[in-house]
């Protein structure tokens, strides 16, 4: 009688489930344990403690919480229409014409991406801050070192190449079938923009919007560094609440207001992405290259020159003042500055043991990304239906933004683990959480145009879904997990908002990206400039290790 | 242009892909109201072949005259050659009468005449009640009824049509391949039509071309063709068996072969295998030197025993020249209008 039944339940529990649907898990359990419990508990906690509805309506009639809400969609909204304004051109320029250098150019477009927020926003001070490179001899220009302009500057460094290259992916996704059916019915170029292909790169583009939009609302060291107070975004707002105001709690139902505000743009994000992707199982032509002769196209290079320049600027300087530091500071002492013992005991570790600790966070948040992306993204990419929408709960990340997410890691884990001593655990759980939505799109997107073919031949020859998912499916998305991999070490190299936060009073657990913040807030310029010359160094080592690798690097 | 000049007429045609060539002096005319089927296998450059008369690929050598003026350097959607592609290619967020109507409205022809030139297509390919509806919601069959009806709607000269039965049921494509051509003869339009499948060609063309390997080897009427095949590439293209006969070779087709008693036929062969093919009965034999033939035989014809030998004899057989690429189209009838 029992056995039966347990079989029975087995096979149900089975068919609802699904086979793939069993590979999500360990990815969701992850997501559950390290973001979706600890943030939970956080917003009940936060809740009861104010004491309901009303505290929470206080906390939102506060004029700094306001203005806070304020900013974020304010220079969101702003970055997010910049970036598409110049991003969009350039992606159609990537994307749909013939031009020497462009496969380079869309896999190096990917680098301000994987930069360190602080390393970008150090970039828009070399040039434009006080005694900067552009603003010493042009003076006018020095408000784009500094409050709102200066932000949003910081911000487009990021944002224009992710409105490129999703608008890059537009082109790829639309079908060429549709724009010859336009020009053989009597179309013009610009009708075949309009009817055929056009409606998939503004979809692209509008994915891109969104997500400078997501990543500007919630930007952290660009307010904190380049303006202040007035300017603080929520990231920023809950930050100083909770660690500086020790208002933990005013800082929770902050970050849940913001977390519901955010949920809309987040959810249509999600949707546009789900129309960039190809059909699955279908081998498609992408749209062909066109040269670049008509006066459109000619435009449009200049566009990309111009925002090619303004990028490489940002990053040489950067390189530039590691020689020539921005505190008037001798020529060449910029590196011997940075290593220096004063630096190590400012940081309370020594320079190098801060690159051993980011290195090691960065390589361990990026294998546990990579095994969990894996067997999320196969389960997303063949149960598009449920799975999918399960798969969803992994882009909670995206949504609750990296100092929520280390606050509500630190209150849930710490007293559960046991004090400072295993913040090593916690870093690299949410360097983890934070980048598995990015692998899971590295390694479903390629997965899901795949067909299910091979798969499917090898489970009717007797494999297991693990067996055949091994032996067809993994090894045609190579690419997809070198992206993955690369994008996970990238930005766990580059983290600092979340990391910041929780190695605050656990000094031995600095990374580069905290250290290069604590130079930058006690004014040791020399020390800054050669820190962040290094994490650029090391962002641009990552990018061409895996491009000298053969594989073309693609978002 | 005169009655005698060809509505479209293509010249030495060369195209080559990242330099491998794919097309090579193809030529043929095609005279006004005529259907010119041209029969190839996959990769043998069909596709190709159109995109270049419509402009969406640049052939590297050849010219293309419409109406007897070169159409080189012609925008496509100046061209006035209508093309319907192998998946229809309907815009997805319009309905079929959207879609019908793209072209009129595109033209600046007015909503009423848009309107009744659609309603005319609709009622000769037999749309009626799918007006309304987004191709997602219609049937293979009726997708590629609507993408006729948008091409025609345009008014183009010439139509070039790509596969486009091709992946349809064999039962609804029988009905769809009438259907076009009383669509096509009816309004008199003239046609380009390229299939893989032998039987639709041959059904469909007034003049068939057998396009092997990027060469077209010979146009004509379809008995013509299929009674003439020029070369062993082509008469294998038709489905006839081609072996080594004396001096040279010949080439035999399944249904003028005969299985007769061992050593009363001009060959004898052995039996290697012997099967029900709906209504005939296929038997497959292998010759000495192991070539393959198929024989087509009465479906009341008992099974022949696996190994045994059996004679070989033939009503008619087409003998081959030597194995040799023609540089031009051979004709088999008359080579330009009909």
């Amino acid at each position: 009688m029992g056995q039966p039944v347990a079989r029975d339940l087995r096979l149900r529990l089975r068919r609802r489930l699904g086979g793939e649907l069993l590979f999500l898990l360990p990815a969701l359990a992850f997501g559950v344990l390290f973001a979706l419990l600890p943030a939970v508990a956080l917003f009940a906690r936060s809740w009861s403690d104010v004491g309901g509805l009303p505290g929470w309506e206080a906390i939102l009639r506060d004029p700094l919480n306001r203005l806070a809400l304020q900013n974020s969609f304010g220079q969101g909204a702003l970055s997010a229409a910049l970036a598409v304004g110049l991003g969009y051109p350039v992606g159609l320029f990537v994307g749909r014409y013939r031009w020497p250098g462009r496969s380079a150019l869309r896999s190096v477009l990917l680098v301000p991406f994987l930069l360190p927020s602080l390393v970008v926003v150090l970039g828009v001070l070399d040039l434009f801050g006080p005694a900067g490179l552009l603003s010493g001899p042009v003076p006018a220009l020095a408000s784009f070192g500094r409050g709102i302009p200066g932000i949003v500057a910081a911000n487009l460094v990021f944002n224009v190449p992710i409105v490129v290259l999703f608008t890059a992916a537009g082109c790829d996704a639309a079908a060429p079938e549709l724009e010859e059916a336009v020009r053989t019915l009597g179309g013009n170029p610009r009708r075949a923009y309009r009817d055929a292909w056009g409606p998939s790169t503004w979809v692209g583009a509008a994915a891109g919007g969104l997500l400078t939009f997501l990543f500007s609302a919630l930007s952290f060291a660009p307010p904190l560094l380049l303006c202040g107070t007035r300017c603080y975004t929520v990231e920023a707002r809950v930050y100083s609440l909770d660690s500086i105001l020790l208002a933990p709690d005013a800082a929770g139902l902050l970050a849940l207001t913001a977390v519901l505000v955010f949920l809309v743009p987040t959810a249509l994000y999600l949707l546009l992405l789900g129309r960039l992707r190809a059909q699955p199982g279908r081998a498609r032509r992408t749209l062909p290259r066109v040269p670049w002769r008509s006066p459109v196209a000619v435009a449009l290079a200049a566009v990309t020159a111009a925002v090619v320049v303004a990028e490489g600027a940002v990053l040489a300087a950067v390189l530039y003042r590691t020689v020539v530091p921005s505190d008037g500071a001798a020529a060449g002492t910029a590196w011997s500055s940075l290593f220096s013992g004063t630096t190590a005991q400012r940081l309370g570790i020594s320079v190098p043991g801060a690159i051993l600790n980011t290195l090691a966070f960065a390589v361990a948040a990026s294998a546990i990304t990579v095994l969990l992306g894996i067997a999320a993204g196969h389960a997303v990419a063949r149960r598009p239906g449920r799975a999918r929408l399960v798969g969803l709960a992994l882009f909670v990340p995206l949504l609750v933004s990296p100092v929520v997410l280390a606050i509500a890691v630190a209150t849930f884990w710490r007293p559960i683990l046991g004090g400072v001593s295993t913040t090593w655990v916690l870093v690299i759980a949410s360097q983890t959480v934070l980048a598995i939505p990015f692998a899971i799109q590295s390694i479903e997107i390629p997965l899901a145009s795949l067909g299910r073919g091979p798969a499917e031949a090898a489970r009717a020859l007797g494999a297991s879904p693990w067996v055949a998912f091994l032996d067809a499916d993994l090894p045609r998305v190579r690419q997809g997990l070198a992206t993955a991999g690369l994008f996970a070490f990238a930005l766990g190299l580059g983290e600092f908002t979340a990391t910041n936060f929780l190695v605050t009073g656990a000094g031995g657990f600095t990374t580069l990206p905290v250290a290069l913040y604590t130079l930058q807030s006690a004014r040791l310029g020399a020390a800054a400039d050669a820190a962040a010359g290094l994490l650029l160094l090391l962002s641009l080592a990552v990018f061409l290790v895996l491009s000298l690798g053969g594989r073309r690097v693609e978002l | 242009m005169s009655n005698s000049e060809p509505l479209l007429s293509v010249e030495r045609l060369d195209a080559a892909w990242d330099g491998v060539p794919v097309l090579r002096g193809v030529s043929f005319d095609l005279g006004a109201r005529e259907l010119l089927a041209l029969l190839g296998p996959n990769g043998s450059g069909k596709t190709t072949l159109l995109r270049c008369l419509l402009g969406l690929e640049a052939p590297t050598a050849g010219t293309v005259r419409l109406a007897g003026r070169p159409v080189d350097g012609v925008p496509v959607h100046r061209r006035g050659i209508g093309w319907m592609p192998q998946d229809a290619a309907l815009f997805p967020r319009r309905t079929v009468l959207e879609n019908i109507a793209y072209a009129p409205l595109l033209q600046g022809r007015s909503d009423a005449e848009a309107r009744e030139e659609v309603a005319r297509l609709v009622t000769l390919l037999r749309l009626e009640g799918f007006e309304d509806r987004a191709p997602h919601q219609l049937s293979g069959g009726e997708r590629q009824r609507v993408a006729l009806a948008r091409t025609l709607a345009a008014r183009p000269r010439v139509v070039l049509l790509d596969e486009p039965f091709a992946a349809i049921d064999l039962e609804l494509r029988t009905e769809l391949r009438t259907d076009f051509r009383r669509v096509l003869r009816e309004l008199g339009m003239a046609a380009v039509h390229v299939t893989h499948d032998r039987e639709e060609g041959m059904f469909l063309g007034d003049r068939v071309g057998l396009l092997v390997d990027g060469v077209l080897e010979i146009v004509g009427r379809p008995d013509d063709v299929y009674r003439h095949p020029p070369s062993e590439r082509s008469a294998r293209l038709l489905g006839y068996n081609v072996w080594a006969e004396g001096p040279g070779r010949i080439a035999v087709h399944p249904s003028d072969l005969r299985v007769v008693a061992a050593s009363t036929g001009r060959r004898n062969a052995t039996v290697t295998d012997s099967g029900s093919a709906g209504p005939d009965r296929l038997t497959v034999l292998a010759l000495d030197d192991g070539t393959r033939v198929d024989v087509r035989e009465r479906a009341e014809v008992p099974p022949r025993p696996h190994g045994s030998v059996a004679g070989l004899d033939w009503d008619r057989a087409v003998e081959l020249p030597p194995r040799a690429r023609p540089k031009e189209p051979k004709s088999a009838g008359p080579v330009g209008s009909p």
